[in-house]
């Protein structure tokens, strides 16, 4: 079986997943496969998380808007996205996402703005290890079941392992798993939960103060009742990523770590069952090799001393930057193997940082769909 | 000193050689790194030779130790304080829902951390002094450094009494206390760092942390005269040619020098570029000369 190119993946699949370490232009990246597979003629949604001013000012989404929305009419046009193709986009912040979500599943407004409003929501809804995560998952899930996009294309919250939002919700839903609970809850039943809840109690009083214990304890309750109701049990998450239309790419860049990292990755997704589909190499310097070197035919002849020692410095950084190139080469062929059967890699050039406007993102899709 | 910057600006290099210096000045150091589990790899560990830190502080080299910062160590450390009794504490956390609260719970993973923090600062040396004359502090994330540093803050509203407010206080004292505590933020001459380490500084002035300076790395050293430069300029134009994108690149590192000090009245120390050979050894040296870029007088 021939591994699918990164461009055949972005016209079948129906979930792509950019993972990454922070710093690695994963933003941009995940940007780029929107909008190419948007001029492919598809309807596709990006979930950015942290996008610079410039792309989210691109995307239009710098206003953080409460729900997905388009990319404006004349910008999609002017980048060669054809009705019925689209692109959306929409700005993954974990708070207006979790806001979202009490209102969704409160009873009422009153009872929305009960639970907005309590100053333990408040400080815990941006606190909660995991709700970045959590929250881009609950988004993901929802928006991909929603009918609207033929593709989401999901953008994960920076990290030192590629694969910590997968993990992450698995900490919060463990907590807010109902048997979990009953140990805080003063309802549970059964002599062994009752001992187990007055230690926690104890412990909880000793460290925060009863007062404050007893308030924690109750709004757990609460939060732990919205969160349930989302429905979102880690495992058919897990069930919901691992299927064929979804593919899951470690976007990276060049630095001694990249082999090391990618390893580690393919191992994370093997072990987790997820459909793991590709590199993608950014900031690579590998095209540069086919650039020639400057010599003294660029110079104004007759060439003088001061021009040749300024030629020979020249020509100290092209070699440099030959060495580089070549090294570049060699990590995207060792990705190319490490890749396999089922995967791909793909190197991008390095752009003109903070560059992430529709120019820059469509040289990049086009890069991205030609493979 | 809490070393702090993005991933990939060299953060972890200058931490190690901060350590160094330390040390060969005659302190004792604690060189220090979050983790997020006792496994992880950790790329400050390699330079003194080592996969990754112990859980305790472990003698890398005379008077220099290093530590892994865990949310679960210092966890424990706390529950130790409070409940005065190692095994109640042992007891407590390996109850499952314990377990899963504070792996998960609001904060509690912060608090861990910047209870072990404190734990080292507290701790005293028989000769009177601190055990630890300088704690390095290499913070991972942006996101992290400032959910550490605003803890105090945010937790105190939540819990103004009792053991973690006293804690908090304790360790608040120290943090913000310019005298004893500053952040350095490490970056690199290129614009997305220049702009993340501005918006950083924002975040770290809302936090009250002291802050020491910028550090910026990696800073290329033009090889070219005026002359050269005015004679390339012209015969390079747009040829698309190997090394332009080098002899272009002092350029780009001026105007983003001159942006961050427009952006910051803060000091900024530049750190050359050195070679992967022998990095810490030539950052240590570059660190102990090093001196503030002057600002024209306007």
């Amino acid at each position: 079986m021939t591994a699918a190119r990164i461009g055949e993946l972005l016209r079948t699949k129906r979930i792509i997943v950019c993972c990454g370490a922070g710093g690695v232009g994963k933003t941009t990246t995940a940007a780029a496969i929107s909008l190419a597979a948007a001029r492919a003629g598809r309807r596709v949604l990006v979930l950015t998380i942290d996008p610079s001013k410039r792309l989210a000012e691109t995307l239009g989404v710098s206003r953080n808007p409460p729900e997905p929305v388009a990319v404006p009419p004349e910008r999609q046009k002017a980048a060669g996205i054809a009705p019925p193709a689209t692109l959306h986009a929409w700005m993954l912040d974990h708070k207006l996402v979790a806001d979202s979500a009490v209102r969704r599943l409160t009873r009422s407004p009153a009872d929305a703005e009960k639970v907005l409003g309590n100053r333990i929501y408040q400080q815990v809804s941006s606190m909660v290890a995991g709700m970045h995560e959590y929250t881009a998952m609950e988004a993901l899930y929802r928006l991909t079941n929603s009918g609207a996009y033929d593709l989401v294309v999901l953008d994960t919250p920076p990290s030192r392992h590629a694969l910590d939002f997968l993990e992450a919700p698995r900490r919060l839903s463990r907590l807010v798993d109902s048997r979990a609970l009953q140990a805080f809850l003063p309802r549970s039943d059964g002599l062994v939960s009752r001992a187990a809840s007055k230690v926690i109690h104890a412990i909880l009083g000793a460290v925060f103060g009863d007062e404050f214990a007893t308030e924690f304890v109750g709004f757990v309750g609460t939060f732990s009742g919205i969160f349930q109701s989302l429905n979102i049990d880690v495992n058919e998450m897990r069930r919901f990523l691992s299927g064929d239309d979804v593919a899951f790419l470690l976007v990276t860049s060049p630095q001694p770590a990249t082999l090391t990292e990618a390893h580690f990755f393919q191992d994370k997704t093997r072990e987790l069952e997820l459909p793991f589909r590709g590199f993608v190499l950014n900031r690579s310097r590998a095209l540069n090799v086919d650039k020639p070197l400057p010599d003294a035919a660029m110079l104004p002849s007759p060439v003088t001393p001061e021009a040749q020692s300024a030629l020979d410095k020249l020509q100290g950084l092209a070699r440099h930057e030959l060495e580089l190139a070549g090294r570049d080469v060699a990590l995207l062929r060792d990705l190319e193997t490490r890749a396999g059967a089922n995967a791909t890699a793909i190197a991008l050039p390095e752009l003109p940082q903070g560059a992430d406007d529709m120019g820059t993102l469509i040289t990049v899709a086009d890069v991205l769909s030609n493979r | 000193m809490l070393v702090t910057g993005k991933g990939g600006v060299g953060r972890s290099s200058v931490t190690a050689a901060l350590a160094q210096l330390a040390r060969a000045r005659g302190r004792r150091v604690l060189v220090t790194e979050i983790g997020d589990a006792p496994e992880d790899y950790s790329p400050l560990a390699r330079y003194f030779g080592r996969d990754r830190f112990s859980v305790e502080p472990q003698v890398l080299e005379p008077g220099l130790r290093g530590v892994v910062l865990l949310a679960r160590t210092g966890q424990e450390l706390f529950l130790k304080s409070v409940l005065r009794s190692g095994t109640i504490a042992r007891a407590a956390l390996s109850s499952d829902v314990l377990r899963r609260l504070l792996s998960a719970g609001p904060s509690f993973r912060e608090m861990g951390v910047f209870f072990q923090l404190l734990t080292y600062l507290r701790a005293q040396h028989a000769d009177g002094k601190p055990e630890y004359e300088l704690i390095l502090v290499d913070m991972p994330a942006t996101g992290h450094t400032l959910s550490l540093t605003g803890l105090p803050d945010l937790l105190l509203k939540l819990v103004p009494r009792g053991p973690i407010a006293e804690s908090l206080k304790e360790g608040q004292a120290y943090l913000n206390d310019p005298t004893r505590a500053a952040a350095w933020l490490v970056t690199l001459p290129e614009t997305l760092p220049v702009s993340e380490c501005l918006e950083l500084i924002d975040g770290l002035r809302k936090t009250q942390v002291p802050i020491g300076g910028v550090m910026l790395n990696r800073m290329p050293v033009d090889p070219f005269t005026p002359a050269e430069r005015a004679l390339l300029t012209t015969a390079l134009g747009h040829r698309d040619v190997l090394g332009h994108e080098s002899f272009d690149r002092p350029l780009l590192t001026q105007r983003e020098l001159a942006r961050l000090l427009a952006g910051t009245s803060l000091p900024v120390y530049p750190l050359p570029e050195f070679a992967h050979a022998g990095l810490i050894g030539s950052l240590k040296t570059a660190l102990e000369t090093i001196a503030p870029i002057a600002r024209s007088a306007s």
